[in-house]
């Protein structure tokens, strides 16, 4: 009997950075306006985190400060280079839209102040707006938040800080 | 277009001191189904450029709708809802003319990609009929698909480019 019973060996993904699909549940994929980056939730390290996958050099990005333990993180979206990461996570029990910048790899809470339930939101290529459901009016119905106009927006050919010899100013 | 700050004085005090603080936008509301919102249910909206899509079921059965945000009204999508399937879950190229949503028929689910120019609808499932796939979605410059399958008994993310065609994924042994 004890044959029969094989362990399987656990793997250490943050040793193996290279798979997209694990072993446990991969869901909620939401690709970067320029199809390079693949944001989605997934079990394979114990606890239900959201990851960044870079369809190009095949391998997980790294987002320090973005799970945080004894909380879920779902529902993710992208901008178009994937610098900013809108997701929905429970702050004392209340769903709430954040958005994470990968530039300063933090986040910000972006509906405290909205008087309802809140899910499923998505964040517009350029970054500057997030729509989302909310329950205010007794009623799934679609929010458009504006992020206002002094945002840096995340446009086709911008460069996160780091990731290549852009010079600097 | 009216741009109003969703005013609440008295939660004012909880708005985050961040310069630029975030502020909703409202659209007109229409409880006979012509704008953003109705008296119906609205849900998974998703934006890319000017457009916001969505389904809802103000008309009797969950349908797709197109909200352009600047013209301020529905766009028309002919050909895309079928009146036996609910489509679910549905994401749009920046601009407006790829759509991929998830269709369930008959107990059977297909992610579809639909072209505005061309009026075609296109099921990009068809050889994955025995399992479920869900939660299409479509990068904003349209290259790239990319929906969940249960093909291996759990759910992966597989990635498709335009035209159909699957891109190879590095995926664990099992």
């Amino acid at each position: 009997m004890t044959s029969l019973v094989v362990a399987c060996s656990p793997t250490n993904y943050l040793d193996n950075p290279t798979y997209l699909n694990s072993r446990y549940n991969d869901e909620q994929p939401a690709l970067s306006g320029n199809g390079r980056f693949l944001a989605f939730v997934s079990n394979r390290y114990g606890n239900r985190s959201i990851l960044l996958y870079d369809l190009q050099q095949q391998q997980l990005i790294p987002l320090p400060g973005l799970n945080q333990r004894n909380t879920i993180a779902e529902n993710p979206s992208l901008s178009y280079t994937g610098r900013y990461l809108v997701y929905v996570i429970g702050i004392q029990g209340q769903p709430t839209v954040a958005l994470y910048d990968r530039a300063t790899q933090q986040s910000q809470l972006l509906t405290q102040f909205y008087p309802g339930w809140v899910r499923h939101p998505s964040i517009s290529p350029n970054g500057r707006y997030v729509v989302f459901e909310g329950s205010s009016r007794g009623q799934w119905s679609i929010e458009v938040l504006d992020r206002g106009p002094n945002i840096e927006l995340d446009i086709p050919d911008s460069v996160l800080p780091g990731t290549s010899a852009a010079p600097s100013p | 277009m009216r741009w109003i700050v969703l005013s609440a004085i008295t939660l004012a005090g909880l708005l985050s001191s961040c310069t630029g603080s975030p502020r909703l936008l409202e659209y007109p509301f229409d409880p006979g189904g012509r704008s953003l919102n109705s008296l119906a249910s609205q849900l998974n909206p998703r934006i890319a450029g000017r457009y916001i899509v969505f389904t809802s079921d103000r008309r009797g059965s969950q349908d797709i709708y197109m909200f352009d945000t600047v013209d301020g009204r529905l766009v028309d999508l002919p050909g895309l809802n079928q009146l036996n399937t609910v489509a679910s879950d549905p994401a749009v190229s920046e601009n407006g003319r790829y759509i991929v949503f998830a269709a369930s028929q008959d107990g059977r689910s297909a992610i579809f990609l639909y072209d505005r120019e061309t009026r075609q609808l296109r099921n990009l499932t068809a050889n994955l009929s025995a399992s479920v796939v869900r939660h299409p979605t479509i990068s904003a410059d349209g290259s790239k698909i990319a929906f969940e399958s249960s093909a291996n008994g759990q759910w992966d993310i597989l990635v498709y480019d335009r035209s159909g065609q699957p891109l190879s994924v590095p995926t664990e042994p099992r």
